[in-house]
């Protein structure tokens, strides 16, 4: 299989991925904004999966919290993840070679099949246990799944500059 | 007298054990966003209903009351990790600036959730003008979005 670090080389040694990577100010800027859009993203998502689980917001149907939430977890996302495909161009081979990256990335695809789960089979008969305080147990179980997956992201994401197994 | 109080947190049994572990210290950082990132969600989710934006088919005081306890929990275990973090580095902090400037606007956002943004949200929706709660979520945002990236510029500047 042929390696992808020629690849990642070639973009770190790129004009404009130096010269944010060299600035004092241009890394730590990104940096911060991907965080700070990740706790707003992940935030609202854990929100909704207390919703789900039944341990807050129980009082309001969860496809209202679901209908009315989910363009500002979407709003979180977007800045998020261009934020982070900014951090993985600027500082490739660091990344590729970062244990707790790769958790983060599986984590976060997990987190996304659990989701598109949820939506495509478990959402679809909604309207049976829209209003209860308490969800079908399928539908908890997937907001028990997203809490433990997104707070295991955040544990990860935050580990990436410890390398440990390096 | 701050820096006899940093000199004493450095000396503690604790932040000794901080400084030496390879683990406790990165382990409880990471807690202490996973616990932000709790409490910035259930701000969030009040701002947004405050704005007129989120969950608007609910009563504003309903998501505030469900929020408030989110907080409460959020916030002592914010208060749980962030704790250690600060002594084991405590000599460090108490020379930066930007460290300072979080604590103050921390101090300002815990005391207006406290106060004026609590007392908004639990109002009667007809009793106040729509700017009152578009504009107390506006600054509440503001402060706790503030509060998220100095903390976390305090990495990279000290």
């Amino acid at each position: 299989m042929p390696s992808i670090v020629p690849t990642l080389t070639w973009l770190e040694g790129l004009g404009w991925t130096t010269a944010i990577r060299e600035s004092p100010w241009g890394y730590p800027l990104i940096e911060t904004s991907h965080v700070a859009s990740i706790v707003a993203f992940a935030g609202i998502v854990i929100m909704m999966d207390l919703r789900l689980v039944g341990l807050a917001f129980t009082h309001a149907p969860l496809a209202l919290i679901q209908r009315r939430l989910f363009p500002w977890q979407m709003a979180g996302l977007v800045p998020s993840m261009a934020t982070g495909v900014l951090l993985c161009c600027v500082d490739p081979l660091r990344y590729y070679r970062s244990m707790f990256f790769w958790i983060k990335l599986l984590l976060m695809a997990l987190a996304g099949v659990n989701a598109l789960a949820f939506h495509l089979k478990t959402y679809q008969r909604a309207d049976r246990w829209d209003e209860d305080p308490q969800a079908a147990a399928t539908a908890r179980l997937a907001g028990a799944v997203s809490l433990v997956l997104w707070s295991a992201t955040i544990v990860t994401g935050r580990l990436i500059p410890y390398n440990w197994f390096n | 007298m701050f820096l006899s109080f940093s000199e004493w947190c450095n000396g503690l049994a604790i932040s000794q054990a901080y400084q030496k572990s390879l683990y406790l210290f990165a382990v409880t950082q990471s807690l202490h966003l996973v616990a932000v990132t709790i409490f910035v969600g259930a701000i969030v989710i009040g701002d947004l209903r405050l704005l007129g934006w989120g969950p608007v088919g609910q009563p504003r005081a309903a998501i505030a009351r469900s929020a408030q306890r989110i907080l409460l929990w959020a916030g002592l275990a914010v208060l749980v990790t962030g704790i250690p973090q600060f002594m084991t580095n405590a000599l460090d902090y108490q020379r930066s600036p930007l460290f300072a400037f979080k604590m103050c606007l921390l101090a300002v956002a815990l005391v207006f959730t406290a106060t004026l943004r609590r007392r908004v949200a639990l109002a009667d929706e007809g009793r106040l003008p729509s700017w009152v709660p578009r504009a107390v979520g506006a600054v509440s945002f503001a402060l706790w979005m503030g509060v998220t990236v100095s903390g976390r510029l305090i990495t990279f500047y000290g």
